[in-house]
């Protein structure tokens, strides 16, 4: 009786058993140590597809945006376009993949392709090519048509750059296709503005005539949270994106300044310091600007609130509790508060979408005749360990993370003008994205 | 008294008679050689008949090297494994049965005599540090003592990916650049601080774990344990802290794919 009791588990035991050897898969063996190198890939130019007088214009511009593409992506060893074979295949039996893969290209990876131009539509054919591994070499293949213009050409080229970025970056998606917002002051007054991640496509989002400052984008591209100065002093306003106009925002309009908003990672939330009860401190509301409540309340200020955007559990924000500015965490109702700087002046955290790493800008040696100056750091939250990203150029504040947890944006001020810089999250390859006026506080957009 | 000897000396080379026979024979034996050297040179050169070979040139038929196309194997050092010899050594001997303690018969008990036993000395005990041979890859064949790699390489599916092999499928050979990846993704996710500092360098800790089609590892296992938990910890970890190794390639047609990974301290 026993015994009958316990055969469906038995049965059903078996059966997972044969399950699972039912379901056939190959099997990977690999390990460490096998080296970590970049990936070593060619970018060759596309082959002009047609005739049409549009093409040789807009193949330029698809060639130079891809290189720079996939140069800024962080994870390639690009092979320079002087060291590539000169034929540019435009399809996979056009390729003769061992030159590719002899000295000097050394490549091993090859990205080519064809680019034509016909009756106003742009048809880009896009592979990317194994090249050591010449019985089955295609890892990728795209095709593309969209209206012929310049702006559609580099449009193009962000797309299949990140695809190839995603393919071989492990799954996470490239930044070529993401926007960067700042704040300007070019047109005379402080507007946000919007452009493209590589410093391309520069244009205002904003014309209120006003001061605004620290613009934050939802996370479905869909909003713009910002601070502006308006005839209640200042207020946290928001700009829809689809409607092109300000639309309203509640809960960040009560008296005392409203600064630094910051979205939830679903969308839901937006925090922000306000200094409505005296000091300032961090409140929550949603994003319809309802709900709104105090999360801390302590003597000295509490401003730039930022989510983590990986478990939307917890807040790292900026507070002078014990003096000078530090970078604490809490849970997202306030408990738990944990100090992660020791010392010094530090502001602006912003926290990587993996949720691992915090970067800010910090002086550590704060005061007159102190040496150092206001520098990007990086900390790895779990271990409080940190690095220093920029070193002895400038004063250098507001760093915000790209999406694939690669990139770093800040402000840089250099004698009297404050630019954008973008660098790669171990302080390397930095380029100077904005050339005119002076520009403040970017925020990457997440995707 | 000097022309006197010079007198005498040259009578006495007037009395030697001539050597004849010496340089006979060399010319002799010149001659000989002469004409042998003629003989050979034209057997050699062809004015005697004999069979021809290789066509109209010469001697020689014109051949190329195969070995871009056949794998020669490598050369190897002669193997002194009496394991592998053709004439295998005879059984060894029996071991010599221990030999026993013999007794004094004739010798003659005196009474109250405690006999002391010889105290034993103590043997220095080597303290050998816990080392973990690395275990080795099973994935290769072993055949008596020779290394894997004296094999010839071109039957092997890719030889690509280094120690990187595959069992039961193309997988590793079809996408190369997919087994790259996951190298690559654990090779920054594995944080090697983790680790004691006192775990023997080399050790190995074997993991298996199934990447579904979406890219994200599951199911992570501890294969071979390197003996070090610390080890053994950060690895799984590393696994554990990726988010996803990329989509499965689009050409790959099975829902999963099972890795096997170790992490070398």
């Amino acid at each position: 009786m026993k015994a009958y009791r316990y055969l469906p588990l038995t049965l059903l035991v078996t059966l997972g058993f044969t399950a699972a050897r039912l379901d056939a898969q190959d099997w990977v063996r690999t390990g460490t140590n096998l080296g970590n190198d970049k990936i070593r890939l060619a970018a060759a130019d596309f082959k002009a597809g047609s005739a049409d007088p549009q093409t040789p214009q807009l193949k330029a511009t698809f060639d130079a945006t891809l290189y720079s593409d996939l140069g800024a992506a962080g994870i390639f060893d690009l092979v320079s376009k002087s060291m590539s074979p000169q034929a540019s295949p435009g399809a996979p039996g056009e390729i003769n993949l061992p030159q590719w893969a002899a000295a000097p290209a050394n490549a091993s990876m090859v990205a080519f392709g064809s680019l034509a131009a016909a009756n106003g539509r742009l048809s880009v054919n896009g592979y990317l090519d194994d090249a050591r591994n010449t019985s089955s070499p295609q890892v990728l293949a795209k095709q593309y048509n969209e209206a012929a213009s310049e702006e559609m050409a580099r449009t193009i080229a962000h797309r299949f750059a990140d695809e190839i970025i995603s393919r071989l970056g492990g799954g996470i998606n490239g930044v070529a296709e993401t926007k960067i917002y700042f704040v300007s002051s070019r047109s005379g007054t402080k507007e946000i503005w919007v452009m493209d991640y590589d410093g391309q496509n520069q244009h205002p989002v904003t014309h209120l005539g006003t001061v605004s400052v620290s613009p934050r984008i939802s996370p479905d591209n869909s909003r713009l949270a910002f601070a502006s100065l308006g005839k209640d002093g200042w207020a946290i306003r928001m700009f829809s994106m689809d409607l092109n106009r300000l639309v309203s925002f509640p809960a960040g309009t009560a008296g005392g300044g409203n600064f630094s908003p910051a979205w939830s990672a679903d969308g839901a939330k937006i925090a922000f310091s306000s200094s409505r009860s005296g000091d300032p401190e961090i409140w929550v509301a949603d994003a319809s600007g309802g709900n709104l409540r105090k999360l801390t309340s302590f003597r000295g200020p509490d401003i730039a609130p930022v989510w983590n955007p990986r478990t939307n559990a917890q807040i790292a924000w900026v507070s002078g509790r014990t003096g000078l500015p530090q970078i604490y965490t809490m849970d997202q109702d306030g408990a738990n508060i944990q100090r992660l700087t020791d010392g010094g002046y530090a502001i602006s955290p912003s926290w990587a979408p993996n949720g691992k790493f915090l970067t800010f800008s910090w002086n550590r040696k704060y005061g007159p005749g102190a040496p150092g100056g206001q520098d990007i750091y990086f900390m790895d939250i779990a271990s409080l360990r940190w690095i220093q990203l920029t070193h002895s150029a400038g004063s250098n504040d507001y760093p915000s993370w790209a999406p694939d947890n690669r990139h770093i944006v800040f402000e840089r001020t250099l004698g009297r003008h404050t630019e954008i810089w973008s660098m790669l999250a171990d302080g390397t390859d930095q380029r100077q994205l904005t050339h005119s006026g002076n520009n403040f506080m970017p925020n990457w957009s997440w995707k | 008294m000097n022309t006197l000897l010079e007198g005498g000396e040259q009578l006495e080379r007037e009395l030697t008679p001539e050597p004849v026979f010496g340089p006979a024979a060399g010319s002799f034996v010149l001659h000989g050689l002469l004409a042998a050297s003629i003989v050979s040179y034209a057997f050699f050169a062809g004015f005697f008949h004999h069979d021809t070979w290789g066509g109209s040139g010469g001697g020689a038929i014109q051949v190329n090297l195969v070995s871009d196309a056949v794998p020669l194997p490598a050369e190897q050092k002669p193997n002194d494994n009496v394991l592998a010899t053709e004439t295998p050594s005879p059984a060894p001997a029996p071991p010599a049965p221990k030999a026993q303690e013999t007794v004094d018969t004739t010798a003659i008990p005196i009474p109250g005599k405690v006999e002391q036993k010889p105290k034993p000395v103590p043997v220095p005990v080597q303290k050998t540090p816990v080392h973990q041979p690395p275990p080795k890859p099973e994935n290769r064949a072993t055949y008596g003592e020779q290394a894997a790699t004296a094999m010839p390489r071109a039957i092997s599916p890719s030889a690509s990916n280094g120690p990187t092999s595959i069992n039961g499928g193309d997988f590793g050979s079809k996408f190369p650049w997919y087994v790259d990846g996951i190298n690559r993704k654990m090779g920054t996710s594995w944080y090697k601080p983790e680790v004691d500092p006192r775990t023997p360098k080399g050790s190995r800790v074997f993991l298996i774990f199934t990447i579904h089609k979406d890219g994200s590892p599951s199911d992570v296992q501890l294969d071979r344990s390197s003996g070090s938990p610390t080890l053994d910890r950060s690895c799984q970890r590393g696994v554990q802290r990726v988010d996803t190794f990329g989509p499965l390639p689009a050409a790959y047609n099975q829902s999963t794919l099972k890795v096997s990974y170790y992490c070398e301290y």
